[in-house]
């Protein structure tokens, strides 16, 4: 069967399902009961910390085994706040992207001088050492049974806290939309196009004068800041943040997320979340402990089925001393 | 060209699929929403455990302890028909959220029995008091601030410690070295232990007067650890361990320096499996447990034949009874709630509850925090018959509050 | 001589440690270093060698070595199974095959708990190496002396084949340049497949091998992943010998690093492996940076 060329065109295969999902997030709320709209929230905060891997792995390729870390810390931020009496939903986002920043700019100074697979490795490196450190930091953290019962946040000053699965669910939509928002705009600005230049072409864009690496590091930065974000609704979504939600496990699952939506489509890298959490949490019920095989299997026809998604990603050239640079 | 265009046609399908599938996931409420009971109608219970990650090996017995019960009960609980329904806290914590959702707001579960690992109590207790469902607890139980809801078959996490803590300050002629897993529920375990034994006028061998904490799960190779032990002078050695550490742990102190130095322990260390896979190693050690599969009551006899005629013969664990018990107290607690038994109902039920006759012996829950107030057992392991087992050899302190 | 005293078994522990580490990760520095595979499902090869062994284990000398020679067959046919999964995507880089192995590793860590249960499976070892001997006044495992001798063999063995035969050197002239391997008469698939069977073999027997101090379990195949990835990002993969000083080193400090100081025992293995990556990166001879540009050239 032929496809029409004009289903191929780029305002179709982005419009087309752009459209649906915006529809489908807006109307599904009023037919579902609080799992289903609990699902969809976790859906939409895995879902940003997928972003930000499409960030880094689509558009710098640098793939990351740890970008659950910069999660962890922002989700841990929103925690410790709630429980010093800080519940306003915004303030909470601004410091756990803060804070998330600070953190990925500490760490991006020691990951972003490794290239390809070292750069995997480092950052899984990374990604463990947080989360024992997570468990270890127990007079902040709460230690490895986590922070619970966290206090319901209130969107801005004033208002009412959020006590519902449903109201929830649309600070966190306004949220992700808005902060998606922001990544679409920055990343069709010239900003994106450089740095898939430096991902493509990092030897001429050196040789032009661009200094690659700081251009990589404030991704890198600019990623963490966005995970941390994730985080933040994370454990709104959750009321209770724990070592394990920035395990190495989590960093593949939004890997994958960003193979199955196509590694620069950060609205694929949402939908890719979305198949995720409806595998994960949904499919996989009717088999209890069976969800890491129903995962497996997806990962398994991804890489087949899927060359561009996965191709998009590519490992960068490593700059050698003293090579044709 | 081939590629691009099915990746193009594989992506849509990625879309539509993400959609309806969450989509479905949200709507398949509609149908099982109006399935409350009527009459002596089916009832859901929840029960969560650990099928997949870092607690896997603890979770079966979990399951298997309810489903026995509800096997020799003709599927039912307080004359209702019950479906079970069965979810994966994996490594516990965060997974166990949408868990509990869904068994809470699509299954409209009565009670929710099970849950392993301590981190999953603390995601999933909030959640389920707030909407007023019961939560039967069958493994580790931590301090929660809120128990109104909260029903632990098992025991606070520092108890077993607690009940040898005193008799080892005795009968120990010299000072104990305590070892115990880096994480919380390790923490409390050994907590329970040092606090009594110290109060009884015992002495710790660790360097600094405190338990070593090994890292968990990562440690695989406790010998360093072990060689510690004999050069401080210890007597005796104090261990809460479960799964594959309790069998990594046993295995190399039997081939270490510390292989004379007597090993007491949380029962969990030669739990079911465990016993199984240390073997030989594990004869000799002396446990503290609030159950032993030679108790003589009818109540255990009972478990304890049905138990072996479904699993080949062998004893119960522990925790296989906690399940039994977990089911047998909302077998009671449903029969009293009516005939349209609600989770309230159930709750109020369980709280009302004076004392359970169990395979353990009789027990009650503590009105203050819920957890059982019990007798503690000495147990030795011996070879019994032609396999090692877990023999009762006396009676330890009752506890709870 | 006290603090000598002390830290002997940790020391000899560590040697022992560091081997079977050396001997599980073999087959991931083999496949990653000379094959560009990274291989996520290297550890539940890895563990079915481990069940493999137990299953047939007896406490004879002969079902020892049944046990490790059907470790070694099944670790090779799975390793057969990767070569066909993994030959489409050659041309793909490493996150292809790394994202496919982990699928493959998910996969079969359900088939292995399906089939042989959550709990660990015991190896019965034979009784003469089960017991305990006395070493300068200390009790160390017979198994594990063993071990450490039967392991150096293998090592001295590796690294004659990989650096002395005619098919080693094949190998390695596949990591530099597989056009040119083709060009000598050898097909690439052909090469593909002898190194995933190599490597499957190895990380089969390692389990077998390794069973009694590492047993079967549920957590084994995440627990040696680990740890192998930590011993071959510090050697330089595919390097038979850095790969060994790479799991020496990690053992001692598992070993001797914990009998020393245990307060910094949980950071200890990912921040080495970190500084290792760090500092090879800075020094601009990283040997893994120069796998990974093979893997996106090729």
């Amino acid at each position: 069967m032929r496809i029409p060329a004009v289903l191929l065109s780029r305002p179709v295969r982005i419009g087309v399902p752009g459209a649906a999902l915006a529809v489908f997030l807006l109307i599904a709320p009023s037919s579902f009961d609080g799992y289903g709209i609990s699902l969809m929230s976790k859906a939409l905060a895995l879902g940003v910390l997928a972003v930000s891997v499409s960030i880094l792995a689509g558009y710098s390729g640098l793939p990351t085994m740890g970008q659950a870390a910069p999660f962890l810390v922002g989700a841990y931020t929103a925690g410790v706040m709630s429980t010093h009496g800080h519940t306003v939903g915004v303030l909470q986002l601004l410091c756990g992207t803060l804070v998330a920043a600070v953190f990925a700019a500490a760490t991006g100074l020691v990951a972003i001088r490794t290239r390809g697979v070292a750069f995997l490795m480092t950052t899984l490196a990374l990604g463990e050492l947080t989360v024992t450190a997570a468990g270890e930091w127990r007079s902040l953290t709460g230690g490895t049974d986590g922070m619970y019962g966290i206090t319901a946040i209130q969107p801005l000053p004033g208002m009412a806290a959020l006590s519902s699965d449903r109201s929830i669910y649309w600070f966190v939509l306004t949220a992700t939309v808005v902060v998606i928002a922001v990544v679409w705009w920055v990343l069709r600005s010239p900003v994106g196009k450089l740095l898939l230049a430096c991902r493509d072409h990092e030897a001429r864009m050196r040789s032009a004068g661009h200094p690659v690496t700081r251009y990589q590091w404030l991704a890198y930065v600019a990623a963490g800041a966005l995970a941390g974000f994730g985080g933040v609704l994370m454990c709104t979504v959750n009321a209770y943040v724990s070592p394990d939600d920035g395990s190495f496990s989590n960093s593949a699952l939004v890997l994958l997320a960003v193979v199955l939506g196509g590694a620069i489509s950060p609205l694929g890298a949402l939908l890719g979340a979305g198949l995720i959490v409806a595998t994960q949490d949904w499919l996989s019920g009717p088999f209890p402990g069976h969800g890491p095989l129903l995962l497996g299997l997806m990962f398994i026809v991804a890489v087949y089925a899927l060359p561009d998604g996965v191709a998009g990603i590519r490992f960068r050239v490593p700059k050698r001393r003293g090579g044709p640079a | 060209m081939f590629s691009s265009r099915v990746s193009v046609r594989l992506r849509a399908a990625v879309a539509v699929g993400a959609v309806t599938a969450l989509a479905a996931a949200g709507c398949s409420s509609s149908t099982s929403s109006k399935s409350s009971a009527k009459g002596n109608a089916p009832i859901n219970i929840g029960l969560i455990t650990a099928l997949t990650g870092s607690n896997q090996a603890l979770g079966p017995d979990h399951l298997n302890g309810f489903q026995l019960y509800l096997d020799t009960h003709n599927d039912m609980l307080g004359g209702h028909k019950v479906s079970l329904k069965v979810g994966d806290e994996a490594n516990g914590g965060a997974a166990a959220v949408p868990v509990a959702k869904k068994m809470i707001e699509q299954d409209h579960v009565l009670a929710i029995a099970g849950i392993v690992a301590t981190p999953t109590i603390q995601a999933v207790v909030p959640i389920a008091t707030a909407a007023g469902v019961p939560v039967v607890n069958t493994g580790g139980r931590p301090t929660v601030k809120d128990v109104s809801h909260l029903w632990t078959m098992s025991f606070m996490s520092t108890d077993p410690g607690a009940s040898m803590g005193p008799y080892m300050a005795q009968n120990v002629p010299g000072s104990v070295y305590a070892f115990g897993p880096d994480y919380q529920g390790g923490y409390d375990q050994l907590r329970g232990f040092t606090d009594a034994y110290t109060k009884a006028g015992g002495k710790l061998a660790n360097d600094g007067g405190k338990a070593t904490f090994t890292p968990f799960p990562n440690t695989t190779d406790f010998t360093p650890f072990l060689s510690k032990v004999k050069a401080s002078g210890a007597k005796a050695i104090y261990c809460f361990y479960t799964g594959q550490n309790a069998i990594d742990f046993v295995k190399d102190w039997s081939q270490s320096d510390a292989k004379d130095i007597p090993l007491y322990a949380a029962g969990f260390i030669t739990e079911g499996g465990a016993l199984k896979a240390e073997g030989q190693a594990a004869n000799g050690i002396i446990t503290t447990m609030n159950y032993s599969p030679d108790i003589s009551s009818a109540a255990n006899r009972q478990f304890v034949s049905a138990w072996s005629q479904k699993y080949n013969g062998e004893a119960p664990p522990a925790t296989a009874m906690y399940s039994w018990d977990a089911a047998s107290v909302l077998d009671q607690a449903i029969a009293k709630a009516g005939p349209n038994p609600t989770p309230d109902a159930v709750n109020s039920a369980i709280k009302a509850m004076g004392q359970i006759d169990s395979p353990r012996g009789t027990w009650q829950l503590s009105a203050d925090t819920h957890v059982p107030v019990q007798k503690w057992y000495l147990r030795k392991v011996e070879m019994d018959g032609t396999a090692l087992a877990n023999v009762k050899i006396g009676d330890l302190a009752t506890i709870g509050s | 001589m006290g603090a000598i005293n002390t830290h002997f078994v940790p020391a000899l522990d560590g040697v022992a440690y560091g081997l079977l580490l050396f001997v599980a990760a073999a087959g991931l520095t083999l496949l990653f270093g000379i094959g560009g595979v990274l291989n996520i499902a290297h550890g539940t090869l890895f563990a079915l060698g481990g069940y493999l062994a137990a299953s047939v284990s007896d406490g004879s000398w002969s079902s020892a070595f049944l046990g490790l020679a059907v470790a070694t067959v099944g670790g090779t046919l799975c390793g057969g199974l990767l070569a066909a999964g993994t030959l489409p995507l050659a041309d793909r880089g490493h996150l292809p095959q790394a994202l496919l192995t982990f699928g493959l590793s998910l996969v079969g860590a359900d088939v292995l708990t399906t089939v042989y249960g959550t709990d660990e499976h015991p190896v019965v070892i034979p009784k003469s190496v089960n017991g305990t001997v006395q070493i300068f006044g200390h009790v160390y495992p017979t198994y594990r002396l063993m071990f450490i001798v039967v392991a150096s063999v293998l090592a001295l063995v590796g690294t004659y084949v990989l650096g002395r035969t005619r098919a080693g050197a094949l190998l390695r002239a596949a990591a530099d340049d597989r056009e040119m391997v083709g060009a000598m008469g050898y097909a690439p698939w052909r090469v593909h497949a002898a190194l995933c069977g190599a490597a499957g073999a190895l990380a089969g027997l390692a389990g077998g091998l390794g069973a009694p101090i590492i047993g079967p379990g549920p957590d084994t195949a995440d627990k040696v992943l680990m740890l192998s990835m930590v011993v071959i990002v510090l050697g330089r993969p595919g390097s038979v010998l850095g790969a060994f000083g790479a799991a020496i080193a990690v053992g001692e400090i598992e070993t001797l690093g914990v009998s020393i100081s245990s307060n910094w025992a949980p950071y200890l293995l990912f921040g080495l492996m970190a500084v290792a990556l760090v500092v090879r990166t800075f020094r601009g001879s990283s040997a893994v940076g120069a796998g990974a540009a093979a893997g996106a050239h090729a």
